[in-house]
């Protein structure tokens, strides 16, 4: 029980809480939750990265002034939740990406490709092997990294959005995320996947 | 265009970075630190037209910048599981638990 609760003028606390928090949940959990598994990588995490990005949310929905949309401030308890989490788990890399280790130092590590060309990303993505390595990409990149990176390329989130969520400004932000991008592209163009052929249209892979 | 990939970077690795005519590498590396701002859209006409034309005669930043964009667009694409509703159950449940409510 949280000491110093205000009381709501229509009626009990607990009451006018358990119906916004109803309405939080119902309104936001899927979001979430699509958040939390691209951030996580996998279910059991996810699950409980959602749980204690609500919990977190019922507890501060008091002092919650609307200062931001409901979606930045439910973001924001997410991904501070996700850093607490990841700090539990041994031997987590969190280094620092430095612009110098993506520049290509030969001709073929300039040409290196992702396996997409002539597709669309979807008929790429049709692709188990690909799809795959996209997402051991992004379960690989040091965490700071990967929340940018998901919450602008894959939450579509502004740049000026993400600097909210994550205390950062703008610059640091597309910072942030050229590096993860380049991470990213270098672990799908290391892996010399083979796309199909989209000119024969064979359609999907497994 | 070509069909197949290469199955790996191990060959092309070994061949030193030729500068190609008219800028140096220093150059290049300037473009690629750009990409992303390139990508998004965020750079000023001056500086767009100053990748453009860099790109117009390199080859290598060419390919670089489609790889880039391509890993840019597969994120955008993704897809994961929506949520059950069993899940979603569940997961409420234990939250109001946790705060003493279920």
């Amino acid at each position: 029980m949280t000491t110093g609760a205000r009381t709501q003028p229509s009626g009990t606390p607990r009451v006018s809480d358990a119906v916004r928090f109803d309405q939080l949940y119902r309104e936001h959990v899927d979001r979430i939750f699509r958040f939390a598994q691209r951030l996580c990588g996998q279910e059991d995490d996810a699950k409980d990265l959602v749980q204690d990005t609500f919990l977190n949310a019922y507890r501060g929905l008091h002092d919650f002034r609307g200062e931001a949309s409901v979606t930045t401030w439910l973001y924001t308890i997410a991904a501070n939740a996700c850093t607490r989490m990841r700090r539990k788990r041994k031997g987590e890399p969190q280094r620092e990406l430095s612009l110098e280790e993506f520049i290509p130092t030969s001709e073929g590590e300039f040409r290196l490709q992702v396996a997409a060309n002539g597709l669309s990303p979807q008929q790429a993505l049709e692709n188990k092997q690909l799809r795959r390595a996209l997402q051991q990409a992004i379960q690989k990149l040091p965490k700071k990294y990967r929340l940018v990176l998901v919450l602008r390329d894959m939450e579509g989130l502004t740049a000026k959005e993400v600097g909210s969520i994550m205390g950062l400004n703008e610059r640091a932000v597309k910072s942030r995320l050229h590096r993860a991008r380049l991470f990213v592209r270098r672990e799908l163009s290391a892996r010399g996947i083979v796309a199909p052929d989209s000119r024969r249209n064979s359609g999907e892979e497994d | 265009m070509t069909a197949r990939i290469p199955q790996t970077s191990r060959q092309t690795h070994a061949q030193p970075l030729h500068p190609h005519a008219g800028h140096s590498k220093t150059h290049c590396l300037k473009i690629l630190r750009r990409l992303s701002d390139y990508i998004d859209a965020e750079v000023t006409t001056d500086v767009c037209k100053e990748i453009r034309k860099h790109l117009g005669a390199c080859p290598n930043c060419e390919v670089f910048l489609t790889s880039l964009r391509q890993t840019v667009s597969l994120c955008r694409h993704v897809e994961s599981r929506p949520l059950s509703t069993a899940l979603k159950s569940r997961i409420r449940r234990t939250v109001l638990h946790a705060l003493g409510r279920a």
